[in-house]
């Protein structure tokens, strides 16, 4: 690209940009897509290079050095966040926690994506029978509240990483259902579908290769609603105590171990909260611009 | 989001409880107190719980009364009494003195209640508290004998504390649910109104007998039930509460910087302990090697435990008992010190050089839990934490499916070690040592009427559990209570809150 001629400057003119460019360039010029993703880029390394700037070991237990308060509130550089209840250094805790946090979110919406997405798609490819009873079971799954039904899994099977993950994973799959649902019957209609049939494609090939591709920008979007919301959700369980344990650094733990000192020590329950809130809030701000840039409306 | 919803949640309470009780303070002569769990059964016979007791205290009395402070034994339904045998002994009672509804105490009301609770049918809660005595006999209108079962030393001790003396023809009708709902007993404080686990209010009885408790001061007692130690303290701010306790100690702390409140600590019975099964109940375990209960007990900090975490009066306990109980013998007991270093050692000798994990169940103090089994983690020990309700733990213990478990214990507040190694080393279905020797002592000590007989046999007990490390002792508790600076209260050292000796500033 060095000389541009004048025969290239023609060129530009007449064909314009290609779509590749178009899609860079609105993804640049939506800022709410750009921090959302900024953020998550941050909190996804950090969560993965914990061992390496955790400043202390977050299970390290020092009764002597309890709830040391954070450097912005009087405490010292050796605790920059200040350590917990049983002295424990607060930053390494939030920094091992992300993991925690990412893993259920990523796990669980992954999990809950497969069953959802299959069962949408072949309700809405198929129809007619198939579609009656996977509609059916996601009448079923919302009229549980999800909520109480975690609930009450985990206090029979006790909460860990693993039955957290695997309950949620197993109850957030039907807004995937009824989105991937509407969207095949949409494509589904398409000429291009049609021409696939008529030259005799298989059908794992259609939904494959045809279905997929044109319905991915609606599943990336509730990708990132579901992750956010097993990631609320298992603070909230462990927040109740049922969800992730004991020595385990969890978001969600962290608020409610601090809550009882939340009158005299408010911060034990602002900074946990406060990461959980730009995490949640980055992940849906990334969902938001990623509608906005793939959905086809805005593509002029 | 979920600090919002807390704050303002307390902001509300605090608010409605503010518009709702603002008439009461000390002007109108009306002491508002908080409880933390809820009471199940106003019945004391039908309850197991802290608040049971305190209110078991200030509306009924018992035959004899135990100084606080002094531990001598005074009359009070009784004025005097006297061992007939082993097994038989005889009660002269006070005369003049009338129950809430108005009827006389008598012989009558004496046997009925010993009769009904010492009765398995009945279905008393605590059947520790009563099922040592067999029966009782009306010799006149104001002289009964109590039979029991067995040479029981402790009778005395109990009859002074649990076993408190109900109305014959009220509870014959009533039964424990209408005891439960409108109580009536002989007690400094008549029962107002119940609402079942919530509220309870108490007034002060005018007709109270020349009692050794003393008369009551305060006319009105308010109590609710406020489960959040943070909600019961916003109320302490806004002036809707008078006196609080059990609060956290890091919470009193803060509370007492303030300048705003009187704090005081004392110190309880309640002992906090790991059981460990050492019998093998729960299948396979590595505690059935005597050198991983060591290798538990010497993981463990208590020092900094008691420092750190429960401060106040507490003190690191080595026995299976609290010190003051009567044979509690401190220096018959085995001590294991904080060497972390040598309990990774006992547990490579025991076979574990890369430690082992095990379920480790806790049901209060998640705190206190939590640091314990980091200590554990600290030697290789690895814990699956599992916090439960009490009844849930209990239960579970007593079918010995927990290897390792934190465990509190406060006696009932009873001075007397009987009350807590016997109660956990007897088989009984709590107990996971199941050891022969230590029956066989506490055998001896639990029927011997001679009291150094009984104290030489409690020490061989105490001796034979701390050297096989059936249990790793570890602290006890103590309770702070927080009162704004119009209440003067003076703690006492058995965790009991006793409205008759509150009075105002």
């Amino acid at each position: 690209m060095a000389s541009v001629t004048p025969h290239d400057r023609l060129l530009d003119e007449i064909t314009g940009p290609t779509p590749g460019q178009m899609l860079r360039k609105r993804i640049f010029g939506h800022q709410g897509l750009l921090i959302g993703l900024v953020v998550l880029i941050l909190l996804t390394l950090v969560a993965i290079f914990a061992p390496l700037l955790a400043p202390h070991d977050p299970y390290a237990q020092s009764l002597m050095n309890r709830m040391v308060p954070p450097v912005f509130m009087g405490g010292t550089w050796e605790h920059p966040l200040g350590t917990d209840h049983l002295g424990r250094d607060y930053l390494s805790r939030l920094i091992y926690g992300a993991r925690v946090s990412l893993l259920i979110g990523a796990v669980a919406a992954l999990i809950s994506g497969v069953i959802g997405t299959a069962m949408g798609v072949a309700a809405g490819y198929f129809g007619g029978k198939v579609d009656a009873v996977v509609t059916f079971l996601i009448n079923v799954r919302l009229a549980m509240p999800v909520v109480l039904v975690a609930l009450a899994v985990v206090a029979i099977l006790g909460g860990s990483l693993e039955v957290v993950i695997v309950v949620l994973g197993l109850l957030l799959w039907d807004r995937f259902a009824v989105v991937m649902r509407a969207s095949t019957m949409q494509v589904r209609r398409r000429e291009y579908v049609a021409a696939a049939q008529v030259i005799g494609a298989s059908t794992p090939r259609i939904l494959l290769s045809e279905i997929m591709p044109n319905i991915a920008n609606n599943l990336i979007v509730v990708v990132t609603l579901e992750m956010a919301h097993a990631i609320l959700l298992e603070a909230a369980l462990s927040f109740l105590g049922l969800g992730v344990q004991p020595p385990t650094p969890s978001w969600g733990l962290m608020v409610s171990e601090g809550k009882n000192m939340m009158l005299f020590e408010p911060w034990l329950v602002l900074i946990p909260g406060a990461v959980l809130f730009v995490l949640v809030l980055a992940i849906n701000l990334m969902g938001d611009g990623l509608r906005d840039v793939t959905a086809p409306e805005n593509r002029s | 989001m979920k600090l919002t919803v807390l704050k303002s949640t307390i902001a509300g309470v605090a608010l409605a409880a503010a518009a709702s009780a603002a008439w009461a303070d000390k002007a109108n002569d009306t002491l508002r107190v908080a409880f933390t769990k809820e009471l199940e059964n106003v019945d004391s016979y039908f309850n197991s719980s802290r608040e049971g007791v305190v209110l078991q205290r200030a509306v009924w009395d018992g035959l004899i009364y135990r100084d606080p402070v002094t531990n001598e034994y005074k009359g009070n339904l009784a004025t005097e009494w006297e061992w007939i045998d082993d097994t038989t002994i005889e009660f002269k009672l006070r005369e003049g003195v009338t129950f809430h509804d108005g009827s006389d105490f008598t012989a009558d009301d004496v046997v009925f209640t010993v009769n009904y609770v010492a009765d398995e049918a009945n279905g008393v809660k605590t059947q520790r508290n009563v099922n040592w005595m067999k029966s009782a006999e009306k010799i006149d209108d104001y002289t009964v004998r109590i039979m029991l079962k067995d040479k029981f030393p402790a009778a005395i001790e109990f009859l002074s504390g649990p076993v408190s003396m109900y109305p014959s023809d009220y509870y014959a009708e009533a039964g424990p649910e209408g005891m439960g709902l409108k109580p009536v007993g002989t007690g400094p404080y008549k029962v107002v109104s119940v609402v079942p686990g919530q509220h309870f209010v108490l007034e002060k009885n005018e007709a109270y007998h020349d009692s050794p408790k003393g008369q009551p001061t305060v006319t009105n007692v308010d109590i609710r039930t406020i489960p959040d130690v943070n909600t019961q303290m916003a109320e302490l701010f806004s002036g809707t509460l008078d006196l609080i306790w059990q609060v956290p100690a890091d919470q009193a702390e803060k509370l007492a910087e303030t300048g705003q409140f009187t704090v005081s600590n004392e110190s309880t019975m309640r002992v906090g302990y790991l059981g460990m099964d050492a019998s093998g109940r729960s299948g396979d375990t590595p505690f059935k090697d005597i050198r991983v209960r060591k290798a538990v007990n010497h993981a463990i900090n208590r020092g900094e435990l008691v420092e750190a975490l429960l401060k106040g009066q507490s003190q690191v306990i080595s026995t299976p008992c609290f010190p003051s109980q009567f044979g509690c013998d401190v220096d018959a007991a085995v001590s294991y010190d904080y060497d972390p270093e040598k309990a990774k050692e006992l547990l490579a000798e025991a076979g574990y050089p890369d430690g082992f994990t095990t379920d480790f169940y806790a049901y209060r103090d998640r705190e206190y839990a939590e640091a314990i089994s980091s200590y554990l983690n600290a030697v290789g020990i690895d814990t699956n934490f599992k916090m439960l309700q009490y009844s849930a733990l209990r239960e579970l213990n007593m079918k010995g499916e927990t290897p390792i478990s934190f465990q509190t214990w406060g006696s009932y507040s009873v001075n007397d070690a009987s009350a807590m190694v016997s109660q956990f080393f007897k088989h009984g279905s709590l107990d996971d040592a199941r050891d022969d020797e230590t029956l066989e002592y506490l055998n001896i000590a639990d029927s011997a009427t001679d009291p150094e007989v009984r104290k030489e046999n409690y020490s061989k007990a105490i001796k034979r559990i701390t050297e096989q490390a059936f249990w790793a002792p570890m602290f006890s508790y103590n309770t702070n209570y927080v009162t704004t600076k119009e209440v003067e209260y003076t703690p006492t050292a058995d965790e009991v809150l006793r409205f008759t000796t509150v009075t105002w500033n």
